[in-house]
């Protein structure tokens, strides 16, 4: 198929062009209407049936999200819904009952969106607790809380946050987000593969208890597959009550496309042309499933995810995109070969500019890495030689190295890295020399386990040893869970919480396998537990 | 309509076709971006003046493209039609018709002089099959030595091929070897036909084929789903076997009277499966 495709996606130009952005904002379902509802007309059923969510905060404003489906599960992706456009009413309050509300407004659910709608919330007052809920088609759905960021100046107090990543649905329950929700924190980072796009079939369906019918049996491709991909992961109760108790900021690893995928480079033989063809429908899907802000809207196989978001002077968190714009994997993957290529690059250079200019401007006490594969330095041959993986940093050592350069020379302080991709708990400290275990410590990494993905897990495993050979890799564990942290201005406590197993059902009691504190202008671990 | 995203999707264009034994592929021209499209449905049909509809539906794709594999080895005509499908649900007018023709196998159009096993998309009548591959080294060290006539194919001839990258294998070059004899030397070329089961997903590698010491060709293998050194009948509803056809020539001028030998190496890549091998008067 020959190229002459508009690449600039679902019109937005056109919208911009028209009188106010209320009608362009309207029309995409992310924002606030000034006008009179349009009415939506009855929907038959609860059109709740993915959860809502929020994200992104800002110090006065929050992005909400829902995706109305009555039918989740509807083959062709649209959720049940009807064609036609359907007004969603919202309303944030002060308090749980909603007796103090501070805005309310309306946006509207289009087909085009699959009947998600992303209404930005503006006029909040910042470091606040809300609660929101939606109205559509005479039904209501439950109500969310969320929280705006503390003003750019503030000096909050405490900031609990927690870390997932790695959701493969078909694994085994979500167990995590049971024990996530009682915890409460403030703030959730997902790091990654909120969807795998692998078919879904006897062999890989580990989660007791359910049954998936043919549709879901076929490598996702297609819009349409896509969009039911992430309806079936969102059927979790669990996943919909973590979206529903405090803001979410995410992003994505590769299988929300397909697995190790670089840039518009696929592994497994399609064309850079078609892949980018697969690459637009899927980060539309993933818009459309996301508390993103309409700045994230896909221009045709492009999304811009990569965005700051300040926590007063606590904190900055640098939400990095690690798979749009890498260079493609080295042709010789021998170690200390192409890998180490100083123009090879994860980040793509407007990235490593953007976020190397923010590093070097940022005030904040933690700043904040949030992204998907591991930046440590991790030699994966436990004998003499040295092995890398090519599809984590180590596959990009001069951009690894141009970054933590950056970091000592500015002198960022307390870089902190939330990783996700290995389906195992890791604490590693970032070296300003990876060969050297006594060189400085600069930064400290989090790789927070999986979800879901590899079903029950163990505490060790056949790559426990590599991790551990590495001397600035501080803990290992391989079984299922999530890192609860709490962020002050003394210090970060960073907690590993493990479930025992996740297959047979969501019954696992939750424990705290690990406990370190990364003191303020002291990077490193300190274990407690 | 579509009411809010601009334009309605249009069908796809200038469409192309190339094929091969048991398969067509269908290419197009059409954007994808504005709108975005959601897939495009593939429809197909041997009636030249089909109307499209959930009975001709052949699949579904994103992609410019369509492999319309599964025809069999009898030459085959088909009509296709592509109906796009945007982000909203809408749909285009079917596209204009493109009539395309796969290639006829030689086991339906030569007449067999030798061969080994049976056509018939399965591995199960050869040696070790259907997963018996770890007694590979054991019974055929460096490959396998058939002699038409007398040989049996469920002794004789293994239905995994392995190549340099089979650790189990002894990750080196394996060399089959295909001995039959003419009564006199060919006035035409022969045909080769080696139908496989399934081959590795990532690293099927080639095949390098020679016939009495004459190099004839080397062929570079699909790529398979990895499942045939498990599985042996790629015609049970939902396998996930995914078969491919080598044929070629074997040229006059390198056969002769006598006992011929042809060798089938594997000095690339990862195991083939075999459904059947055999020599064919074209």
């Amino acid at each position: 198929m020959s190229g002459d495709d508009d690449r600039s996606g679902i019109g937005r130009r056109s919208f911009l062009g028209l009188a106010g952005v209320s009608a362009a904002a309207l029309a995409l379902g992310t924002g606030e209407a000034t006008a009179a509802p349009r009415p939506g007309g009855r929907l038959p059923s609860d059109p709740f049936g993915l959860g809502i969510a929020s994200g992104d905060p800002e110090s006065h404003s929050i992005v909400l999200w829902t995706r109305l489906a009555p039918e989740p599960l509807a083959a062709d992706g649209h959720g049940g819904m009807p064609r036609r456009p359907v007004t969603v009413e919202y309303e944030v309050a002060e308090d749980e009952r909603f007796s103090r509300v501070v805005r309310r407004g309306h946006a509207v659910a289009t087909a085009e969106l699959a009947h998600s709608v992303h209404p930005e919330v503006a006029g909040l007052r910042p470091g606040r607790e809300y609660f929101y809920r939606f109205r559509a088609g005479g039904h209501l759905s439950p109500p969310g809380r969320t929280r705006t960021a503390p003003a750019r100046e503030a000096r909050p107090g405490e900031l609990s946050l927690a870390l997932a990543s790695c959701q493969a649905w078909y694994h085994g329950h979500f167990t995590a987000y049971r024990h996530l929700v009682a915890d409460e924190p403030e703030l959730v980072f997902f790091l990654g593969d909120y969807i795998y796009e692998y078919a879904i079939n006897a062999a890989n369906l580990w989660r007791e208890g359910v049954t998936v019918g043919p549709a879901h049996d076929a490598d996702v491709q297609t819009l349409e597959q896509y969009r039911l991909r992430y309806a079936l992961f969102k059927t979790d109760p669990h996943l919909q009550r973590a979206h529903a108790l405090a803001p979410w900021i995410v992003t994505w690893d590769d299988h929300e496309v397909q697995n190790n995928y670089a840039a518009e480079h696929s592994r497994y033989g399609i064309s850079p042309e078609d892949f980018e063809r697969r690459r637009a429908v899927a980060y539309r899907a993933y818009y459309e499933n996301m508390p993103l802000r309409r700045a994230a809207l896909p221009r045709g196989p492009d999304m811009r995810l990569y965005r700051r978001t300040p926590w007063g002077r606590l904190a900055e968190f640098n939400v990095l995109d690690t798979r749009q714009y890498r260079d493609d994997v080295p042709s010789d993957t021998t170690a200390g070969g192409e890998h180490t290529d100083p123009r090879r690059s994860i980040l793509g250079a407007e990235q490593e500019r953007w976020l190397v200019d923010g590093l070097r401007r940022s005030g904040a006490l933690w700043n904040v890495l949030v992204q998907q594969v591991v930046l440590a330095r991790i030699d994966r041959d436990t004998g003499p030689g040295t092995t890398f993986s090519m599809d984590q940093w180590d596959g990009f050592t001069a951009n690894r190295d141009r970054l933590l350069g950056a970091v000592q020379r500015h002198g960022v302080d307390n870089l902190l890295v939330f990783t996700g991709d290995i389906h195992r708990h890791v604490a590693a400290e970032l070296k300003a020399d990876f060969t050297d275990p006594a060189s400085a410590t600069i930064g400290t990494e989090l790789v927070t386990g999986s979800v879901g993905s590899d079903g029950d897990g163990a505490p060790t495993d056949g790559y426990t040893g590599l991790w551990l050979a590495n001397p600035h890799v501080k803990f290992y564990d391989g079984r299922r869970g999530y890192v609860l942290c709490r962020m002050g201005p003394e210090a970060l406590v960073s907690e590993f919480k493990v479930v025992d197993y996740i297959q047979r059902d969501d019954a696992a009691p939750v424990s705290t396998v690990a406990r370190f504190v990364t003191e303020a202008g002291r990077p490193g671990l300190e274990r407690e537990v | 309509m579509n009411t809010l995203a601009g334009p309605s999707p249009r069908p796809a264009a200038r469409l192309t076709a190339t094929s091969g034994i048991a398969w067509i592929e269908v290419s197009w021209h059409a954007r994808s971006y504005r709108p975005l499209v959601d897939h495009f449905a593939v429809h197909g049909s041997p009636d030249p003046w089909f109307e499209p509809g959930p009975s001709t539906l052949l699949g579904k794709t994103v992609y410019g493209r369509f492999r319309h594999d599964g025809l069999g080895p009898r030459g085959q005509t088909w009509h296709y039609r592509i109906v796009t499908v945007d982000a909203s649900g809408e749909q285009s007018p079917p596209s204009a018709a493109l009539r395309a023709e796969s290639v006829e196998s030689v086991t339906v159009s030569g007449t067999p002089v030798a061969v080994i096993g049976s056509f018939d998309l399965r591995s199960l009548e050869l040696a070790l099959a259907p997963a018996g591959y770890q007694q590979y080294s054991a019974r055929f060290g460096d490959g396998a030595d058939y002699v038409d006539g007398v040989s049996s194919p469920g002794t004789d001839w293994p239905y995994l091929h392995p190549g340099p990258a089979d650790r189990w294998a002894g990750s080196k070059a394996h060399t089959f070897r295909f001995r039959f004899r003419l009564a006199e030397q060919p006035a035409a070329d022969l045909a080769l036909a080696v139908w496989l089961i399934d081959t590795h997903a990532s690293i099927p590698g080639r095949l390098a084929v020679t016939c009495n010491g004459t190099p004839v060709a080397e062929v570079e293998l699909e790529k398979g789903a990895t499942k045939g050194s498990l599985q042996g009948d790629a015609t049970l509803p939902g396998t996930p076997l995914r078969p491919s056809v080598v044929e070629l020539a074997l040229p006059a001028a390198a056969l002769r009277a006598g006992e011929n030998t042809l060798t089938l190496g594997k000095a690339e890549g990862s195991w083939h499966a075999y459904d059947a091998v055999g020599v064919f008067a074209v």
